[in-house]
């Protein structure tokens, strides 16, 4: 049933998939925090200062539960995957030690501002905003480039099947980094923006319409809508680079099985590797030879051209790109009718289908991110390390790895029960809009 | 010294510093267990209260112990979690319990939502990780992990489940218990502070109980480990454990509450300065020595140079941290974080 290779590959994307959606948060707020005090400090307006003092309640919850699950995934890197991190914990040991200052500064200032509110002098609360800011978006960057070199391995060379000539700074500035930290990284601000602000929508609909709701749901729209275009164009960067450098995926995420010139985009569709081919796409002459190459007539390589044992399941890479590339279109979409109308009736008054709408994009950056990650993982396999190490000789030679996923599988039901029971308690007054995005269990 | 070894010294002061910090929030969950007397709920609120701001940054301590496991000694960290899969797996799940179970409570109660048993989840994790933890380098001291071609050749439940390693546990539970105690002292008044005195006083008898048996279990059930004793160095590091234990009973006798706190921390650091002592120059006793298991050159040289920097950025956060949140936590607190 579950050998020990699927019990730890479910196990890691199972750990994996719940860190992010709170680490997400815990980059994005921070963000909100400083823009939301910085605005109370030089407007004087308390209002935003209570925002402040309400978002932090939810990060301090979100950031613990980040750190508990974060440190669940770096035992699993031993328990699981001994001899993966045997091979190359000297090569990417590094980022995930610069890593371990980013937390440390993080978890410090996060203390000193929760618990510092009035300790402190506004201006010098105001500031720790920053190191939070900063380290949380440090600690995207480091950690997602060492899995951008489980995708593009570089700075070693292997001679009897170990790495010699280690060069960790090479390691870490593979190719694939500049494109996967950039993307992961945005998708957090993307993420927290929507997530925040359907939040306020929801109150909204219920009829609060209080001038607090209307300037919490500006701000964190404000930064939807910096990050969305920009998530959108480093996606685009990031499909192309895979085109050139890691076509196998490219031609998964796609539904690319035999390699043509002048290739079509396909929207939806199902692929069906018995008959070799997507099903009932709607198919967009060329465009997938334009958007990879810059020309029509470009060839796209399809699965067919690779060794069959060495391509991912076209089905588990398709769909969630289809799903991440449809969400992103959707918070674009909802964030320009946002700020059309707000700009064309220059007043901030959304109507009903504006707010559903919002309510409908709040978990999308979620749902976006989890889906891109499927890419990502996905499309890798069957190689833990790209064309070098497989997965499957990877994982830990100990039995029993499905009992841990079991008790895992409970423990993260669990956390989210006890997340849940926590921040959707119905809240006490009606004027008090409730504040917690509940979707980030 | 060579950058191998250096490494290694990075490892033992992580775990030192986890010790020191995470270990009195270990202790806190146990004093929560054992609250008892009139006072038991005063004790729990004061403890709770103390770890609050600083338990996240305490818990990244073993964050960097795992970091420097498997960036410095990546062959050593793929055995280690490989021969102790199941005492490592339940210091997690504790340490997972442990922290939502803090987090959730100690939120949800400012929300006025008390979630049910998170209590009695956080002792009993609180317990169960210093435990298993201990039972873990227990079986790496006792040399109980054998590789035999590159492989881990230890069972599942051998090398830690036996006396040696389980007195290694109990001194980690101990440890923990005295070290909560001790720093209370410095934070509470009155009763509340004679209380914490006397668990203080019970727990480095304990302690110093422990750690004396532990010699006669090694003679018994770890031989490695008791024949590498004799040695110059082991023997100056234990007779300053002991030292400073006799100094920290003298202390919380005399109600010299300053000292209390950096000599129980100094007991705790010296205790574990001894495991490393022994160890020394193995990493996992007997098979696998310290420059045998260590990564390249280079990646060392990255690793070591990281340190000083991240430090400059580092202790002065830390300094504030521990400043901002350091006065008593029996009175009313200015103002908790909001809600
Ligand atoms: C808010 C979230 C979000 C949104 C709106 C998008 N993405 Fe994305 N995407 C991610 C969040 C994300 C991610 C979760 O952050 C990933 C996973 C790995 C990574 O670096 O970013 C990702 C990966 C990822 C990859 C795989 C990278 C790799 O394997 O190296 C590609 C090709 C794209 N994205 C492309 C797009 C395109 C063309 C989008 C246009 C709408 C898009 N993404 C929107
Ligand atoms: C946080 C977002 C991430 C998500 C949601 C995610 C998801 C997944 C999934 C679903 C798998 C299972 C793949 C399969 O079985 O086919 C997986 C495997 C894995 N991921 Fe990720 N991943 C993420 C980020 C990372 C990062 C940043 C790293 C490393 C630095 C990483 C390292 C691994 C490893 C070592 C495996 C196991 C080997 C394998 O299946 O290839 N992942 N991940
Ligand atoms: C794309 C993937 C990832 C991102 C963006 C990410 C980001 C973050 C962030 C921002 C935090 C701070 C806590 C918070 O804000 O909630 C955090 C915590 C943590 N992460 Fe991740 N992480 C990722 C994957 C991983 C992986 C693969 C590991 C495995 C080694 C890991 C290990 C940790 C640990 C140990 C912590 C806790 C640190 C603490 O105690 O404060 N993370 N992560």
């Amino acid at each position: 049933m579950f050998d020990t290779v699927t019990s730890a590959r479910a196990l890691m994307g199972m750990s994996l998939a719940f860190h992010i959606s709170f680490t997400a948060v815990g980059i994005g707020l921070p963000l909100m925090l400083f823009l939301a005090e910085g605005i109370a400090l030089r407007t004087g307006n308390p209002m935003y200062r209570e925002m402040a003092k309400r978002w932090t309640r939810v990060a301090a919850v979100l950031f613990a539960v980040g750190a508990v699950s974060g440190t669940i995934l770096s035992f699993e890197f031993g328990l699981l995957w001994p001899t993966f991190m045997d091979f190359s914990g000297a090569i990417i040991g590094f980022p995930f030690a610069l890593e371990g200052f980013a937390f440390f500064t993080e978890a410090i200032f996060l203390g000193i501002y929760i618990y510092g509110w009035d300790r402190l002098s506004p201006r010098a609360h105001w500031l720790c905003t920053v190191p939070m800011m900063v380290s949380a978006a440090a600690s995207a960057l480091f950690v997602i480039s060492a899995n951008a070199w489980m995708n593009q391995p570089a700075g070693f060379e292997v001679v009897n099947g170990k790495a010699v000539n280690v060069d960790p700074i090479a390691a870490m500035f593979n190719r694939a980094m500049p494109y996967e930290v950039t993307h992961g990284t945005l998708a957090a601000y993307v993420t927290t923006g929507f997530a925040v602000a359907g939040v306020y929508a929801v109150a909204m609909l219920r009829g609060h319409r209080s001038e607090y709701n209307k300037r919490a749901l500006v701000l964190a729209l404000a930064v939807a809508a910096v990050f969305t275009p920009l998530q959108i164009v480093s996606g685009d960067l990031s499909a192309r680079f895979l085109a050139h450098r890691q076509p196998e995926k490219f031609a998964a995420m796609e539904g690319q099985f035999r390699t043509e010139r002048g290739a079509p985009l396909r929207i939806g569709g199902f692929p069906d590797p018995g008959a070799r081919e997507t099903k009932y796409a709607i198919e967009i002459p060329r465009l997938t030879s334009i958007l990879a190459f810059e020309n029509a007539d470009a060839t796209v390589r399809g699965l067919d051209s690779f060794p069959q044992d060495a391509i991912p399941d076209v089905r588990l890479v398709h769909y969630p790109f289809q799903v991440m590339v449809a969400s992103g279109s959707f918070m674009l979409f909802v964030v320009t009718w946002f700020f059309g109308i707000a700009w064309w009736r220059k007043r901030i008054d959304p109507g009903r289908w504006l707010l559903r709408a919002l309510v409908a994009a709040a978990p999308l950056g979620f749902v976006a991110i989890e889906a891109g990650w499927f890419v990502t993982e996905f499309g890798r396999q069957p190689w833990i390390i790209w064309h070098l190490m497989r997965t499957d000789q990877a994982a830990t030679p100990r039995e029993g790895v499905a009992f841990l996923l079991l008790v895992f599988f409970l423990v993260y039901v669990a956390l989210t029960i006890g997340l849940g029971l926590l921040l959707l308690r119905p809240s006490g007054s009606a004027a008090r809009p409730p504040q917690e995005a509940p979707d980030v269990a | 010294m060579s950058l191998e070894v250096l490494a290694a010294g990075v490892v033992l002061i992580g775990l030192i510093a986890y010790a020191m910090f995470a270990g009195a929030d270990f202790g806190g969950g146990v004093w929560t267990a054992l609250a008892w007397g009139p006072r038991a709920r005063v004790q729990r609120e004061a403890i709770f209260r103390a770890m609050g701001p600083v338990w996240e940054t305490n818990h990244v301590w073993l964050i960097l112990i795992v970091v420097t496991l498997f960036t410095a000694f990546p062959r050593a960290f793929g055995d280690l979690f490989t021969a102790l899969f199941i005492p490592l797996s339940i210091a997690l799940i504790g340490i997972v319990f442990r922290g939502a179970a803090f987090a959730f409570r100690h939120y949800g109660s400012e929300g006025g939502a008390r979630l049910p048993a998170t209590g009695i989840v956080f002792s009993a994790a609180s317990i169960l990780t210093p435990l298993t933890m201990g039972m873990a380098l227990g079986a790496i001291a006792g040399g109980q992990i054998t590789i035999r071609g590159g492989q881990v050749a230890t069972e599942l439940y051998e090398p830690w489940l036996r006396p040696f390693s389980i007195v290694c546990g109990l001194i980690g539970v101990a440890m923990c218990g005295f070290l909560t105690a001790s720093y209370m002292t410095t934070r509470t008044g009155g009763a509340l502070r004679e209380d914490f005195r006397n668990r203080a006083l019970a727990a480095s008898l304990v302690l110093g109980g422990l750690t004396t048996a532990a010699i006669p279990v090694a003679y018994a059930d770890a031989r490695p480990f008791f024949d590498r004793l004799g040695s110059p160095a082991p023997i100056a590091v234990m007779s300053a454990a002991v030292a400073m234990g006799v100094a920290s009973l003298v202390v919380l006798w005399r109600r010299w509450y300053a000292l209390a706190p950096p000599v129980a921390a100094g007991t705790v650091a010296l205790v574990i300065a001894a495991w490393g002592a022994v160890q020394y120059p193995y990493f996992i006793l007997p098979d696998e020595r310290i420059d045998s298991v260590a990564a390249g050159h280079a990646t060392l040289v990255a690793f070591l140079v990281s340190l000083p920097i991240g430090a400059l950025i580092l202790i002065p956060s830390l300094v504030l941290l521990y400043y901002t949140f350091s006065e008593r936590t029996d009175r009313p607190a200015p103002e908790g974080p909001p809600s």
